[in-house]
């Protein structure tokens, strides 16, 4: 077991890896995300995973990998990402060149489903080649070698974006957003926000769980009222970690629940006072 | 005998008088076997003193004599008060001064004794010689107010102050003297000069206001008490208070300042819909307990429209008429108890106000602990057994052991007003407490509340099942909110009156100010504007489900007024925001040339582009030689239209006195100008009113092409309000206009301070706010990114569903708004780059 865990960690591993055995990733259904991922997958349609930061997108897929037995291939996207960097390029090898497959690529290939994570934030010329993988043709083309990928029948193409105020401008175009099945993400309830973090972080009692979602349903009434991005799930796990970790309860708060979240005097001193009303000498 | 022995004096003194008045002459006699213990000498003085006060004023020489032998009596010796009336003698009319000098005089000896005494009588003997009537107030304010317990140290606190500032500043230092000692009562003796110098300079400017400062009245004392006040002051905080409470209980609370009332403890009030919140709270914990106990007021249904309704059965009452503003007033219910209600009120509130503040422990754990923590003060008098009965059953809940049986019912879960009253009423029939006098109500609240039952109240609808979402409840069943009410305009600044008339053609000029009366006007028959003058856009009816063609016309103009020195006054005022924005701005642009990858020319090679050019090379591909590197400044092509919400409502003025809404509009406008200018990044300004469908105004104020000219910047400082708010049409050719700019992306950025309305739409507000959502819909699918900032704090749900989610933001403080409108554009256009 012990040789298992150093092969997987500080040890490079290629994208596409089955799905280890076990119990996989801990996720907490909240709702029917979980039926109509299986049901999009079934019929191999493409999805689209909105919701805000933190509230489990991306644990969600991983869990979902897990449970189809899927590989699962993730590409976070960033403003130079290219074409080139999804689908690949040639490379010089001695005094020939040898094409490597972008990630894309090898996911169409391997028949894993492939996550571009924040798609919005890459050049338009990416969002323009999953197209064709999006409808019936389901196909890549490889421009540069006059090739076209008619993709493994269990690959699915899953992309996720986060619409909020800074993106207001470079939302998806429509005519890519109405390709994808969508499934919105909120944060959990109440209840399954705390069971999730008790989850994460053992060790934490039910009480002070209760208390960390509480302080996060009051900040999130704040949003749009000066909070662009309300307390997530993770940042609450990161609150319960720093308390397991000894951390004093209200200087965790603070620590994870205010001062990531905004810079405004005012707002910090409301939030300070909500994370104070909860973990203060409790 | 010679003419200096005394006792030839005194009866030269007495014979003279005898001639001169009968009753002057019994008083001297009356007087004198008080007087004589003291000496001949002192008493030919004396009475010499007397006849000289009376031939200067017969008045003053009475006075004298007849309060001389209580004098004598009194303060023990005659020397110090006989020399002191004398210095009266050089002045006319000093009688009143002089009578109240004598009047004071036992107590001044009494408080100060003899040497300081003689001090402060000469110091107002000294006021006295500046002006008569100062001497008088001088000596008719009673000398405990002004040594305030601590002596000639006391007197000096104020009398310094005021002396000198009636010698440098020429303030009768009688005017200012009552409010000066009530100043320093409430505000400490620090405060004393920061008043006093403030109230000089609103004298020079006006005796009149001056005189009311100085009497503590009217908003000028107020707004000058309110900023030297000592403790947490509100308007400092009013964010960081609206933020906390909407994060605690989940709605956003409108507020009013409730005005000073001096000496008297920080109550916030409330009338079922606004918080009136006093000036300053004593500190921040003791404001955050008064703003979380009383929205818990209005979260958990102490001004519910059923409970109270149920109150009033349970009377065994009739719901008493709503009052002209729909409101309910408390007092047919009191009026049961007759000359004790003050007991009832206070158990009633007591009952309350513990229900309550149980339901807000439920949202926030350190609530009533916070409230056990303030309340250490008991007061005194029969105040103390309730002070004492709140501060038990809120202990008791939060001890092990729980609540004593009769407090139970008011934490069950149906717990409501009327079982507080009920409970109330069972605790007033027990009658153990104390009878309590109006002054004692003051006292008697813990820290934090405050009596329930001050204001007549609107009353709200039922609560909604709980959940962080209430602000639907605030903006769709409080019936509107404060951005909507009509906008309060003096009869004399009208601005509908000042607008061409043809602007306001159709009907005859004014229309309602501010928010259109709801009217079904859509069928109206009303000539429409001739066809061709404006642009026709669509409309979209949702109870039609389709757009009516051509159904409204806007019609660009000119904005006439002009106003440079407000444009120049505002950006002097907002110079530090300008200089942090300019920072900002520099700190966006690109200092360092950005690398640009896969160029055709540069001075570096671009690797990846290298290897792939050759690779692609060898494999008999002719890829284009894009293999450099350059760096440069990368131009950022986004273009902006402002499109500024011009109705009525921006008028209104701002709750602190400080101007109106429009002037914090116009230095946001201003700012944004000179940032965009310094960015470089296009764009147009625009505003926007209506009158009917088929005037929609369309004011062009700043173009693309255009630089920014004090021309320019005279229109935005001239901005005013007028008519209405018809978005759709507005939106749909503002965004016609981008449509034309530069830029490969393009913003429109609408500033607005309330819903859409238009005096046409027939009180539906849902059918503006239908149009509008396809208008941004429109704009979306043309590519014109539509954003609104508005200031309207409930806007919030309706927002959402006009511009989508993550497409507005709610400003909440006004005074943000200037520098809160060039940040969001940066945020925006970061997000885009």
């Amino acid at each position: 077991m012990r040789g298992l865990i150093d092969r997987l960690r500080g040890v490079e591993r290629d994208i596409v890896q089955a799905p280890d055995a076990g119990d996989g990733p801990y996720y907490e259904p909240q709702g029917s995300e979980v039926a109509i991922f299986e049901a999009a997958w079934r019929r191999r349609l493409p999805v689209m995973l909105k919701g805000p930061t933190g509230c489990g997108k991306t644990r969600f897929l991983e869990y979902m990998a897990h449970r189809l037995g899927r590989p699962l291939v993730s590409v976070s996207c960033h403003e130079d990402l290219t074409s080139a960097d999804l689908v690949g390029r040639f490379l010089l090898e001695g005094e020939s060149t040898v094409w490597q497959d972008g990630p894309l690529t090898r996911a169409v290939k391997a028949g894993a489903i492939c996550y571009l994570d924040e798609i919005v934030e890459a050049r338009t010329d990416s969002t323009v080649i999953i197209h064709p993988l999006t409808d019936h043709r389901r196909r890549l083309p490889l421009e540069k070698r006059g090739l076209e990928i008619e993709a493994h029948e269990d690959f699915l193409l899953v992309i996720s974006y986060n619409p909020g105020y800074q993106t207001v401008l470079k939302d998806l175009k429509p005519s890519t957003k109405q390709r994808f099945v969508a499934i919105s993400f909120h944060y959990p309830s109440a209840d399954i926000e705390a069971r999730i973090i008790q989850n994460e972080v053992p060790g934490v009692s039910p009480q002070l769980a209760g208390d960390l979602v509480a302080i996060a349903h009051k900040a999130r009434a704040l949003k749009d009222h000066g909070l662009d991005e309300a307390s997530s799930t993770r940042s609450l796990v990161y609150a319960a970690s720093l308390i397991a970790a000894g951390l004093d309860p209200l200087a965790a708060g603070l620590a994870a629940l205010v001062s990531p979240l905004t810079d405004d005097i005012e707002l910090e001193r409301a939030l300070r006072e909500i994370v104070k009303a909860h973990l203060d000498a409790a | 005998m010679s003419a200096d022995d005394p006792a030839v004096r005194l009866a030269l003194v007495r014979r003279e008088l005898e001639q001169l008045s009968f009753v002057a002459h019994r008083d001297l006699c009356a007087a004198l076997p008080a007087i004589e213990p003291h000496g001949a000498e002192q008493t030919a003085r004396w009475a010499e003193t007397g006849r000289d006060l009376f031939l200067h004023d017969r008045e003053a020489g009475k006075a004298f004599l007849r309060a001389s032998p209580g004098l004598a009596h009194a303060a023990a010796c005659i020397d110090i008060w006989t020399e002191q009336a004398r210095s009266f003698l050089g002045i006319r009319g000093s009688w009143k001064a002089l009578t109240a000098y004598l009047a004071a005089w036992a107590e001044v000896v009494a408080v100060l004794g003899p040497d300081d005494g003689r001090a402060f009588a000469q110091a107002g003997i000294g006021w006295m010689r500046q002006g008569v009537e100062a001497g008088e107030i001088f000596f008719q304010t009673p000398v405990a107010d002004w040594a305030d317990g601590r002596g000639y140290e006391g007197v000096r606190e104020i009398l310094d102050p005021l002396t000198e500032l009636a010698v440098t500043r020429a303030v009768p230092p009688g005017l200012a003297l009552r409010g000066a000692i009530t100043v320093r009562g409430l505000l400490g003796p620090g405060a004393l000069v920061p008043w006093l110098t403030r109230g000089a300079d609103i004298l020079k400017s006006g005796r009149l206001r001056g005189e009311a400062f100085f009497r503590l009245e009217g908003p000028e004392s107020e707004e000058a008490l309110a900023a030297i006040l000592p403790g947490f002051k509100t308007s400092d905080h009013e964010r960081f208070l609206t933020l906390f409470v909407r994060a605690a209980c989940g709605f956003t609370p409108a507020l009013a300042p409730r005005g000073l009332a001096l000496g008297r403890p920080a109550f916030i009030e409330t009338d079922g819909r606004t918080l009136f919140v006093p000036p300053a709270f004593p500190s921040s914990e003791h404001a955050l307990a008064a703003f979380l106990h009383h929205a818990g007021h209005l979260r958990f249904g102490t001004y519910d429209g059923a409970a109270i309704a149920r109150l009033f059965r349970e009377a065994g009452m009739e719901h008493p008429p709503l009052d002209a503003e729909q409101r309910i007033t408390w007092r047919p219910l009191f009026a049961l108890f007759g000359d004790d209600l003050l007991r009832f009120q206070a158990l009633f509130d007591l009952c309350e106000d513990l229900r309550v503040d149980a339901r807000v422990q439920a949202l926030v754990p350190n609530h009533i602990p916070r409230l056990l923590r303030l309340a250490h003060e008991r007061p005194a008098g029969p105040a103390a057994a309730y002070f004492d009965m709140a501060r038990t059953t809120l202990a008791s809940l939060m001890g092990g052991r729980g609540v004593p049986p009769p407090w139970t019912e008011l934490l069950a879960a149906d717990a409501d007003l009327v079982t507080s009253w009920r409970l109330a009423r069972a605790l007033y029939k027990d009658g153990h407490l104390p009878a309590l006098a109006i002054p004692d109500r003051d006292h008697l609240y813990l820290p934090g509340r405050s009596p329930n039952h001050q204001r007549p109240v609107y009353p709200r609808s039922a609560a909604r099942p709980e959940g962080p979402e209430t602000d639907e409840q605030e903006g769709g069943a409080v019936a509107e909110s404060a951005a909507t009410r009509p906008a309060p305009v003096s009869p004399g600044q009208d601005p509908d009156m000042e607008i061409p008339p043809e602007d306001t053609s159709g009907s005859g000029g004014r229309v309602g100010v501010g928010r259109p009366q709801p009217a079904q006007t859509a069928r109206r028959l009303r000539r429409l504007a001739p066809a061709g003058a404006g642009i026709p856009y669509p409309e979209w009816d949702y109870r039609d489900q389709a757009y009516r063609r051509d159904w409204t016309r806007v019609i660009e103009r000119d904005l006439s007024e002009r106003d440079g020195a407000c444009a120049a006054a505002l950006l002097a005022r907002h110079g530090n925001v300008l200089a942090r924005l300019k920072r900002a701005i520099q700190a966006e642009k690109p200092r360092r040339l950005t690398p640009v990858r896969r160029q055709r020319e540069g001075e570096e090679l671009d690797l990846d582009a290298v290897v792939e050019y050759v690779a692609d090379r060898r494999t008999g591909a002719r890829p284009e030689p894009a293999i450099y590197r350059r760096r440069q400044v990368t131009r950022r092509d986004t273009a902006v239209l402002l499109l500024a919400d011009l109705s009525t409502s921006i008028m209104q003025p701002l709750e602190d006195g400080s101007g109106r809404v429009v002037d914090r509009m116009k230095a946001a406008l201003l700012l944004f100008a000179k940032g965009l200018e310094s960015l470089g990044d296009p764009y147009a300004i625009a505003g926007f009113a209506s009158k009917y469908r088929d005037a929609v105004s369309y004011y062009p104020i700043k173009d693309f092409g255009q630089t920014l000219t004090a021309d320019t910047e005279a229109v935005l400082g001239g901005l005013s309000g007028r008519l209405a708010t018809r978005m759709g049409a507005a939106i749909r050719h503002a965004s016609a206009r981008l449509r034309s700019a530069p830029g490969g992306r393009r913003l429109l950025l609408i500033l607005s301070d309330g819903r859409p309305a238009d005096y046409d739409d027939g009180g539906d507000e849902r059918y503006l706010h239908e149009d509008t959502r396809m208008a941004v819909k429109e704009a979306q699918d043309a590519g014109v990114h539509a954003f609104c900032i508005t200031l309207d704090a409930q806007g919030g749900p309706y927002l959402e569903r006009i511009f989508g989610r993550g497409h507005f933001l709610v400003v909440g403080g006004l005074d943000e708004l200037p520098r809160r409108l060039p940040e969001v554009y940066l945020r925006l256009r970061k997000g885009a780059a």
